[in-house]
């Protein structure tokens, strides 16, 4: 079990060895917290990339994203859906690859964890106007879309040691994601943390993805962002969306509830509307 | 084989006959198998929530209408009520709840209500497997009416019918 632990370490500590996504997704996503960022500049960027271009205006042009008038242009996105929308557009379609692989170990089969990341956005940004803060709801769309991006390259290594996680799991009475760590010195948040450390995403990114399942050890000034998540990803594993081997070994946290401010009633009735959230997401699947 | 295979999402009903295959992902909702022996026709229904909250939309959602409503339409496609029986599956909850919200009392309460409902339907429940924490990914054979539970990578079966 040392090797493995040492392999995973070597492996975590190697850039080379996690995924990459292309560079013009970390510009971006950087550029629009940048309140003198040109338009100009963002769509040159885009450009120089055929593939993201043509995708983003295929999505641009969804029922998900659309708001009606055809977009033809990354120019007319920019205006029409605005930077931070645009921005979502681009993460969507470089990250998905990434993504949408089957998962082993955590027993996701292909296209599963993808879906999860995108009902677990799309629920997070309905929390997000829920509560009347839709200026975080393009930050808390793109964390729920990547949280468990760590689960992709842990995979191979919960696979080999499943039992004695879930060993840890049973005997010691702890959720899943602590056997992790206790099993391979790692779990998946941290694995994740240190994948958008690779992609220079920024830092409440990095906090959503590192605490979205312990909201409650997570910096004062993105709390709100990662209890959102946190809720969100509860609701999507209960309705049945993206579980897997870990199941619903996790704490539901009291302090998310407290942060986000939304009644058991609420919470609920979002958990009702997750069967139209998915339908919502089924054409960027 | 594949072919045979029905994915049946959230919230959905759906049936089929012999030899197709029914299948799909628990994690609260609650997964309820009902098979006519005779015909060897079922139906699946994935619940999500015991009963309308509100005045929400799709019946299909909750444990008092989507039952019902799945019976009817097996009886539509020619299944007779005294040959059918029930299995049903799901209701995990979430590990620790940090407080005692309606939300993590939505697996067993949906289990609980999805009894009620076959009960007064008449129908008995010849196999269940539920509760705890983990998920589930069920596969309804149509065959002769055996369900399949897979779980942290496991496999049960269950046969009665």
């Amino acid at each position: 079990m040392m090797d493995i632990k040492q392999k995973i370490e070597s492996v975590i500590n190697n850039l080379n060895e996690l995924p990459s996504i292309p560079e013009v997704t970390s510009k971006i996503i950087n550029m629009v917290n940048d309140p003198e960022v040109s338009f100009k500049k963002v769509a040159d960027e885009i450009s120089k990339n055929q593939s993201i271009t043509t995708n983003l205006l295929k999505l641009s042009n969804s029922a998900f994203f659309s708001k009606g008038k055809e977009i033809t242009s990354i120019d007319r996105a920019i205006v029409t859906l605005g930077l931070k929308e645009v921005k979502n557009i681009v993460l969507l379609v470089t990250a998905k690859p990434i993504l949408e692989k089957e998962v082993i170990g955590y027993d996701l089969e292909k296209g599963a964890l993808w879906e999860h990341g995108l009902a677990v956005a799309t629920a997070s940004r309905r929390i997000s106007l829920l509560i009347k803060r839709k200026d975080i709801s393009d930050v808390v769309f793109t964390g729920g879309l990547i949280h468990n991006v760590g689960k992709v390259v842990l995979a191979i290594y919960v696979q080999s040691l499943f039992k004695e996680i879930l060993n840890a799991v049973e005997t010691k009475k702890i959720p899943f994601y602590m056997a992790e760590r206790e099993i391979m010195g790692y779990d998946h948040q941290e694995v994740g943390e240190r994948i958008l450390a690779k992609w220079n995403f920024p830092p409440v990114l990095k906090s959503i993805v590192k605490y979205y399942l312990e909201p409650e050890l997570a910096p004062a000034e993105h709390a709100l962002e990662v209890s959102i998540v946190h809720i969100s990803n509860a609701l999507c594993l209960m309705a049945g969306v993206g579980i897997g081997s870990d199941g619903l070994y996790q704490e539901y946290s009291r302090f998310a509830m407290g942060k986000v401010k939304l009644s058991d009633q609420d919470i609920v009735t979002l958990y009702s509307e997750v069967p139209e959230i998915l339908n919502e997401i089924k054409n960027l699947k | 084989m594949t072919n045979l295979l029905t994915n049946i999402g959230v919230a959905q009903i759906k049936t089929a006959s012999s030899p197709g295959i029914l299948r799909t992902i628990l994690g609260s909702c609650v997964g309820v198998c009902i098979y006519d022996r005779m015909k060897k026709i079922g139906g699946m229904a994935h619940i999500l929530l015991p009963s309308n909250l509100s005045d929400s939309t799709r019946p299909e959602k909750f444990a008092d209408t989507a039952v019902p409503m799945l019976v009817k339409q097996l009886i539509g496609e020619g299944a007779r009520k005294e040959f059918l029986s029930a299995k049903i599956a799901g209701g995990a909850s979430m590990f620790k709840f940090g407080a005692n919200t309606m939300l993590g009392q939505i697996g067993d309460k949906n289990v609980e209500m999805v009894k009620n409902v076959l009960s007064r339907l008449g129908i008995p429940i010849v196999a269940e497997d539920t509760g705890g924490n983990s998920g589930r990914v069920i596969d309804f054979f149509l065959e002769d009416g055996r369900m399949r539970v897979k779980t942290m990578g496991q496999e049960k079966y269950y046969y009665k019918i």
